[in-house]
């Protein structure tokens, strides 16, 4: 057992607070909205500077252009990144696209897309969900069908994560008709701007856009931008959501860390009843719970971490760490919002609010997290099921 | 970052799992710990007023397997933490982890903790280590801690029993484990102007130990001092400085019971998880239905989540670390999230499970009495509102 940070990792993180001091996170601007996850808000400009000290590319292979350093150093950098609260939000996007392409994607894809990766230029959406796909993504009915070289794509996507501001979609359908459920499902990277692809807006319960739905009709994609290969689409997917539970939540105990750190401060300098908040015993006992749960959430992660990274059998353990991830954010954001009291529900405009006025967004968005990505409900049966071996409820 | 243990702890589990899998079945816990069970021999107070000429009664070693203790002296267990150069093989606070886990997984009863973690704990270093130690290593002798007083907590605030020393000791200790196995009470007072820890034989003139009537098949006991001689041999350190020593017991202690709720926790989740797959209502496993399958992903959150904290913990002391936060935080953890794998488990488990015959009652109060062992989770985590930097 050893839980110390390599000489590497440590050298890393101390490479990257230098970055952040350099670039303070908040001149930044944002051309997407911080969905709450941990990743912050969407800059092209801040992925840019990741792009420019060659962090984005780290750990892909020499022969893709990357230095082969280790994998944790990703974890190095976005744990230092969400403490800081920077606005990485499109990097575990661009990371996941990036490892699919160099296992499985098209020449044309390693020569055109890895080098936009890269630089931070390339950004993506995922085309996953439907209106009657959620939850039953093989529900879905977005179709692909040959055509000489290229594939016609028609369908209707929703929920896909700042489609409208990203430069790709990664667009998940059905290329034939198969026995097998679970066969016949190819993807594709189509860039945004396709003629027949249309990206509508949709308003957030925030009063905020981050979602958007895109519909496809006819749209024309080289057959060589299919990721991965056809009709096997599904389990590369299934294979990859081990990964994307675990990069798209890596940050959030970081990220949550952050929250309490500042609820702490607010906690030391405000007086309620005569007596400082943190002089009451509720609140201090609630403080101290929830830094117990956001470091026990921060080993689940590492725990997963080590498994990714020993290549060891993951069947559960991102799974379980999602949903944990998710339900202690939404309880960090029910205590935050519960100490701030009255002034909880002031936003960023009001000269009168706390802690920037965010805490409210901050729980509004967390009601989002158990839903996406895979519902908390999903994500459980996952559990009992490809984890303990519990009976599949369909037979 | 690695979270396996190495491969001597990895042989230590194995021996352990092993050896507790032929020694201490479920039905030895049963018979040694429950209510109604024919071993659980009426208790009685041990020693008397101390004074010449009253009758002792005799040694009562309910609730204790004397052959199990002996064959874990013979793979020396109780010499774990204790030096090489006293008889002990010098290990590590995280090999006493991986090896309580196993205790915990089996519901192993008895003094372990108590006597070969947290009150070796408090004798390293000493003088005195020299002239107890090695027949705690052996398990020859028993040691047990007399703390906690009429706060009912371990809070060292709450710790007042004054002594003059060289003096009379007059007074008492509530909740001390396991007194009427022990040889030695460790016994926290105030002398020399703060905390100080003395040694005491239980057989001293003037100690008396009583019987507390529990809930459960703990061994809980009130230990009366009535003008019990104390003099400059029987302190541990110096007087006035005992509390390094009372800390790092405490520590110990309270990282222990987190490592023996989690194997409980951990052996609550396999026996839930095989009843799900086996027991048939209405024509299929209710394993089967997301009611259980959801309870039993939350069950496996827990015990993943608590072993997490739990071994970093340990690194930590283990590294020579202080660890105080990061012990907290296992133990505050563990207890809440163990207790709740168990009422969860009896959810699961239905009907049977309230029965004395079923074992999940046994790692329940296990855990239960665990959780408050050593700080309860109020303590802990008063302890973790200090560290994240509540003033």
């Amino acid at each position: 057992m050893d839980f110390a940070w390599t000489a590497e990792e440590r050298a890393f993180a101390e490479d990257v607070r230098r970055f952040l001091r350099a670039h303070p996170p908040e001149r930044f601007p944002a051309d997407g909205v911080d969905a709450g996850y941990g990743s912050g808000a969407h800059s092209r400009e801040f992925l840019a500077a990741l792009a420019a000290e060659g962090w984005l590319s780290m750990c892909w292979p020499k022969a893709h252009g990357g230095a082969e350093r280790p994998m944790f150093l990703k974890l190095v950098l976005m744990e230092e990144l969400a403490l800081a609260g920077a606005p990485f939000g499109p990097l575990p996007g661009c990371w996941q696209t990036a490892d699919a392409i160099i296992e499985y994607g098209t020449e044309r894809l390693r020569r055109e897309i890895l080098p936009e990766i890269a630089r931070g230029v390339a950004t993506f959406w995922q085309g996953y969900s439907e209106p009657d796909a959620g939850s039953d993504l093989l529900a879905l009915k977005t179709t692909a069908r040959r055509d000489g070289d290229h594939w016609i794509l028609r369908g209707h996507k929703i929920w896909s994560s700042h489609a409208g501001i990203s430069r790709h979609g990664l667009v998940f359908t059905r290329t034939s008709q198969e026995a097998r459920r679970s066969r016949g499902f190819s993807m594709f990277v189509v860039a945004n701007g396709t003629p027949g692809m249309d990206i509508r807006p949709i308003r957030s319960l925030t009063g905020e856009v981050y979602h958007y739905e895109v519909f496809l009709d006819d749209v024309r994609v080289p057959a060589d931008l299919m990721l991965g290969p056809e009709g096997e689409g599904f389990i590369a997917l299934l294979n990859g959501l081990d990964s994307d539970r675990f990069w798209g939540r890596f940050y959030k105990a970081p990220a949550l860390e952050r929250v309490l750190r500042q609820l702490v401060d607010y906690a030391n300098t405000t007086f309620s009843d005569g007596r400082r908040l943190a002089d009451h015993a509720v609140v201090r006992r609630r403080l101290a719970h929830m830094a117990t749960e956001i470091a026990a959430l921060r080993f689940m992660f590492y725990r997963a971490a080590c498994l990714i990274r020993d290549g060891g059998p993951i069947t559960y353990e991102t799974a379980v760490a999602k949903v944990m991830a998710d339900e202690t954010g939404q309880r960090l954001a029910q205590l935050g919002m519960d100490v701030l009291g009255l002034w909880g529900s002031l936003g960023e405009g009001s000269p009168w609010a706390k802690l920037g006025g965010r805490m409210s967004g901050t729980y509004l968005t967390s009601l989002g997290h158990t839903i996406a990505g895979g519902t908390a409900e999903i994500l459980r049966t996952t559990v009992a099921v490809r984890g303990l071996g519990l009976p599949s409820g369909r037979g | 970052m690695n979270f396996h243990p190495s491969p001597p702890q990895q042989l230590l589990a194995a021996t352990a799992r092993q050896f507790l899998t032929a020694r201490c079945p479920i039905e030895l816990v049963q018979r040694l710990t429950n209510m109604g069970g024919p071993e659980r021999a009426p208790q009685t107070p041990l020693g008397g007023s101390g004074r010449p000429g009253k009758a002792v009664a005799p040694l009562d070693t309910s609730g204790f397997d004397a052959t199990l203790w002996r064959g874990m002296a013979e793979l020396g267990w109780q010499g774990l933490l204790v030096p090489p150069e006293l008889g002990g093989s010098g290990g590590s606070l995280l090999d006493v982890v991986v090896l309580v886990e196993e205790m915990g997984r089996a519901c192993l009863p008895g003094p372990f903790i108590t006597s070969a973690v947290a009150a070796t704990c408090a004798l390293m270093g000493d003088g005195l280590q020299k002239r107890v130690l090695p027949a705690m290593a052996d398990g020859e002798r028993i040691a047990t801690l007399a703390l906690v007083e009429e706060r009912a907590s371990f809070d060292l605030d709450a710790m007042t029993l004054a002594c003059d020393l060289p003096g009379r000791l007059t007074g008492r200790k509530l909740f001390v484990r396991d007194a009427h196995l022990a040889n030695d009470l460790i016994v926290a007072v105030r002398a020399g102007g703060d905390l100080t820890l003395l040694l005491l034989p239980t057989d001293r003139p003037g100690v008396t130990r009583v019987p507390l009537a529990t809930g459960g098949p703990e061994r809980l006991y009130e230990v009366i001092f009535d003008e019990v001689a104390i003099g400059a041999d029987d302190v541990v350190g110096l007087p006035g400085h005992g509390r390094a020593s009372l800390v790092r017991a405490l520590r110990a202690g309270a990282l222990a019971r987190a490592a023996e709720i989690v194997g409980a926790a951990q052996r609550v989740l396999e026996l839930t998880v095989e009843h799900a797959k086996t027991r048939v209502q209405g024509g299929r496993p209710i394993g089967g239905h997301q009611a259980i399958q959801h309870a039993c992903a939350d069950l496996v959150r827990d015990v993943d989540a608590s072993r997490g904290l739990l071994y970093a913990a340990a690194w930590k002391a283990a590294e020579g670390g202080s660890a105080e936060a990061d012990i907290a935080m296992a133990k505050a953890y563990a207890g809440e999230a163990g207790l709740s794998v168990a009422r969860r488990a009896h959810q699961i488990f239905g009907a049977i499970s309230y029965c004395e015959e079923h074992p999940l009652h046994l790692f329940h109060k296990r855990i239960q009495a665990a959780s408050l062992d050593f700080g309860d989770a109020d303590l802990q985590l008063e302890t973790v509102a200090r560290a994240i930097g509540l003033g």
